[in-house]
C-alpha cells in the first residue's frame, strides 16, 4: 500500500468516528435542499394567496355597494356575525376581532360602520377600519390588495359626486400612475434556481472542512505531528493522503446535496410556476463533472490553511472566512451584465458557477468550457497542495 | 550504531547545539544527560531527521542522515517527547498505522503488534480508543509504535518522564531486551537515577556541548565525586 493511501484510509476511519467531522459532512447537504424546498413552496403559496383572498367583514350589510365592488374584483366576502348595536367600532367588537386574529382564525378583518349608507348618501367622508397584525408578513400582500380596491371604490364615488354637481372629475385627478409588475412568480422561481449552483459550491467547501482541519491543524495541536513525520515517508505523501480523505468527504457532501436537491425540486409543483426542470442522467453526469474538481479545490485550500494556521482555532477563523468565498461568484453572476467571456472560465468557482447555471437551466455547456474550468481548478489545487507539503518541511511549522 | 561529529544547530542567533560529538554503540544503552535546554532534544531531532543541521556530520549505521534522511529513518524507531495520540483510534490501530506507513505486511503487523502488546502489558487497552488513556498507557502506545518495525536503532526523548514505578519498570525491561538483541539504544534524560539505573554509557551535555562520554564509574573518577549527582553538578556547573 502506498503511504498516501495508508494516510487517507486512517484519516477516513478517524473522521468516521468524529462527531464534528460527520456533522460538517451532513449538516449543509441536508439543510440546503430543505431551504430550497421551503422557499419554492412559499413562492407557490404566495402566488395562490393573491389570486384568492377571503375578506372577513363586520357589518357587510351596511355597505352593499362596496361589497359588490369587492366581489367583482375577485374578493370573497365572509360576513362575520357580530352584535353591532353599540356601533361597529365599539370596544366589544374590536376585542372580539382582536382575539380572533390572535387565535389565527383569520389574519385581518374589515370593519364597516352602521351608518355607512347615510354617510355616503350625505356625501360625507366615511371611516372604515382594517384590523390586522403587521408582524404577519403573509397577510401583507392581501391587505394592500384589499386597501387599494377600497380606495379605487372611493375614487369612483368621488367621480360620481363631482359629476352630479356638474364638475369634471379629472379636475381633481391630474395624474394617474399605472404600475405593471412584470416580475412573475416564474421569474422569482428562476432566480431561486440560480441559487442552486451556490448551494452546490458551498457544499463542496463545508463537507470536507472537518476532516481537512482535524488532519492538519488538529494533528499539530494534539502533538501527533512530530511522531508521524518521523516515519520514512515523503511529506507530499502525508499531504496527499489527508487531501484525498477530505476530498472524499467533500464529494460525498456534493452527491448528497445534489440528490436531496433533486428530491426537493421534484416534490415542488414547478409546473404551476411554468418552469420546466428536467434533470436526467446527462445533466447529473454534467453536474458531477463540474463539481468533483470543486471538491478537490476546496479541500486543497483548506489543507493548506490548516497546515499554515497556528492552532485549530486559528484555522477555524480562516476557514470560517473562506466559507464566504462561494457567494462571490453568485453575486458576480447577479451583477454581471456583459455576458460570458473567456477569462471567467479561468477564475476558480466563477467558471463552475456559470457551468452549473447552464446545466440547471437546461443548456448544455460547451466541452472546452468544461475542460478549461476543471483544468484551471485542478491546477490551483496542486499549487495549494505543493505549498502545503513545502510548509510541512519547515522546522517552524513542525515545532511551533 | 550512531555517530555525531561536530554537530552545530542555531535557532536564530542562539546556538542550541554548538559542536557536539559523540557515538552510541550497538548492544548498549547510551544516555544523553543534561539540564532542560542543554540541547538534548535538538540533537535527537537532527538525528531523526526533523531538524536540519547547520554543519557537522550525523551517521546512522554509516548512512549520512543529513544527505539521506528517509533512508536513515527506516533504520530508527523514535519515541519523541511529544506523545500525541489520535483520540478516536485504538492502541492496536495506532501501532498498525505506523507499521503500514513503513510498508510492513499485514501478517507481520499482526504478529509484531501482538508481541509488543503482550510485552508491554497492554492487552486490556489494545482495542480501546485512546480517549482517557493514562500517561503510562499513552507512553506504552508510543513505545510500541516506535518499535513495531523492529528497528536497529532506538531513540527516545525523556522516555520515563512522568511515569509511575510499574510503567517505568516495563520500559526498563524492554530496553534491556533491546540491548541483549544487540540494538543501539540512545535516550535522553535529566534524571540522574534514571541514567545510572539504565545506561552503560553517558554523555553529559551542557550549553550545547558534550562535556564527557564514557562509563559511569569513570565519570565518578573523572570528577573525583562519590555519587553521580554530585559529579553531574560539578561538571555542568563548571561549564556554565
Amino acid at each position: 500500500m502506498k503511504p498516501w493511501l495508508v494516510v487517507m484510509l486512517k484519516e477516513l476511519r478517524d473522521a468516521s468516528r468524529d462527531r464534528r467531522a460527520l456533522l460538517s459532512l451532513f449538516i449543509f447537504p441536508v439543510l440546503g435542499p430543505a431551504m430550497i424546498y421551503f422557499m419554492f413552496t412559499k413562492i407557490i403559496d404566495l402566488g395562490e394567496q393573491v389570486q384568492d383572498i377571503e375578506l372577513p367583514v363586520v357589518g357587510a350589510e351596511f355597505a352593499p355597494d362596496l361589497m359588490d365592488f369587492l366581489r367583482q374584483n375577485g374578493i370573497t366576502i365572509k360576513n362575520l356575525e357580530m352584535d353591532v348595536t353599540a356601533g361597529s367600532f365599539s370596544a366589544s367588537v374590536s376585542t372580539e376581532v382582536l382575539a380572533a386574529i390572535t387565535k389565527r382564525t383569520y389574519d385581518f378583518a374589515l370593519l364597516i360602520p352602521t351608518d355607512f349608507g347615510t354617510q355616503v348618501t350625505e356625501s360625507q367622508t366615511v371611516n372604515v377600519e382594517i384590523h390586522h397584525d403587521s408582524s404577519r408578513p403573509s397577510a401583507g400582500i392581501k391587505i394592500s390588495r384589499v386597501q387599494s380596491l377600497i380606495e379605487a371604490w372611493g375614487r369612483e364615488t368621488t367621480a360620481l359626486r363631482l359629476l352630479v354637481r356638474g364638475i369634471n372629475p379629472s379636475l381633481i385627478r391630474p395624474i394617474n400612475v399605472g404600475r405593471i409588475d412584470i416580475a412573475s412568480d416564474q421569474a422569482r422561481a428562476q432566480s431561486l434556481l440560480n441559487m442552486i449552483p451556490m448551494f452546490v459550491i458551498m457544499a463542496a467547501f463545508l463537507s470536507g472542512v472537518g476532516i481537512a482541519v482535524d488532519a492538519t491543524a488538529g494533528e499539530r495541536e494534539r502533538k501527533s505531528l512530530e511522531p508521524l513525520l518521523v516515519n520514512p515517508v515523503l511529506r507530499s505523501q502525508f499531504v496527499l493522503g489527508k487531501w484525498f480523505a477530505a476530498a472524499v468527504f467533500s464529494i460525498l457532501g456534493l452527491i448528497m446535496v445534489m440528490t436531496l436537491n433533486m428530491v426537493a425540486l421534484s416534490n415542488v409543483p414547478l409546473e404551476e410556476l411554468g418552469i420546466s426542470f428536467n434533470i436526467g442522467p446527462t445533466e447529473i453526469v454534467g453536474i458531477l463533472l463540474v463539481t468533483v474538481p470543486l471538491a478537490f479545490f476546496a479541500t486543497s485550500l483548506q489543507i493548506f490553511v490548516g497546515v499554515f494556521a497556528k492552532s485549530f482555532k486559528d484555522a477555524q477563523v480562516y476557514i470560517g472566512l473562506m466559507s464566504l468565498l462561494p457567494m462571490l461568484p453568485y453575486m458576480y453572476n447577479i451583477l454581471n451584465t456583459t455576458g460570458r467571456e473567456l477569462w471567467m472560465s479561468l477564475v476558480p468557482m466563477l467558471g463552475q458557477n456559470m457551468l452549473l447555471s447552464d446545466v440547471v437551466s437546461g443548456r448544455t455547456p460547451a466541452l472546452p468550457d468544461f475542460a478549461l474550468a476543471a483544468a484551471c481548478l485542478l491546477l490551483w489545487s496542486l499549487v495549494f497542495i505543493a505549498s502545503a507539503a513545502k510548509l510541512l518541511k519547515r522546522e517552524r511549522i513542525i515545532f511551533l | 550504531m550512531i555517530r555525531i561529529e561536530n554537530l552545530v544547530k542555531h535557532f536564530g542567533k542562539v546556538a542550541a547545539v554548538d559542536g557536539i560529538s559523540f557515538s552510541a554503540k550497538n548492544g548498549a544503552i547510551t544516555g544523553l544527560l543534561g539540564h532542560n535546554g542543554a540541547g538534548k532534544s535538538t540533537c535527537l531531532r537532527v538525528l531523526y531527521g526533523l531538524l536540519k543541521a547547520d554543519s557537522g556530520k550525523v551517521l546512522l549505521d554509516e548512512i549520512d542522515v543529513l544527505q539521506q534522511p528517509l533512508l536513515a529513518q527506516q533504520r530508527i524507531g523514535v519515541m519523541t517527547d511529544a506523545h500525541g495520540l489520535y483520540p478516536r483510534l485504538t492502541a492496536r490501530e495506532h501501532i498498525a498505522y505506523f507499521a503500514r506507513l513503513r510498508g510492513m505486511s499485514e501478517e507481520k503487523i499482526a504478529q509484531r503488534s501482538q508481541l509488543l502488546l503482550t510485552q508491554l502489558g497492554m492487552q486490556d487497552i489494545a482495542d480501546r480508543r485512546a480517549t482517557g488513556y493514562s500517561q503510562g498507557e499513552k507512553m506504552k502506545v508510543c513505545l510500541a509504535r516506535a518499535l513495531v518495525h523492529d528497528p536497529q536503532n532506538i531513540i527516545m526523548d525523556e522516555p520515563t518522564n512522568g511515569l509511575d514505578v510499574m510503567t517505568t519498570r516495563s520500559v526498563r525491561s524492554i530496553l534491556h531486551e533491546l540491548k541483549t538483541a544487540n540494538k543501539c539504544v540512545l535516550l535522553s534524560s535529566h534524571i540522574m537515577q534514571e541514567v545510572s539505573a539504565l545506561c552503560d554509557e553517558v554523555i553529559v551535555i551542557a550549553g550545547g556541548k558534550a562535556l564527557y562520554q564514557g562509563g559511569l564509574e569513570q565519570l565518578l573518577a573523572h570528577t573525583k565525586e562519590s555519587n553521580l549527582e554530585d559529579a553531574f553538578v560539578n561538571m555542568t556547573g563548571a561549564a556554565l
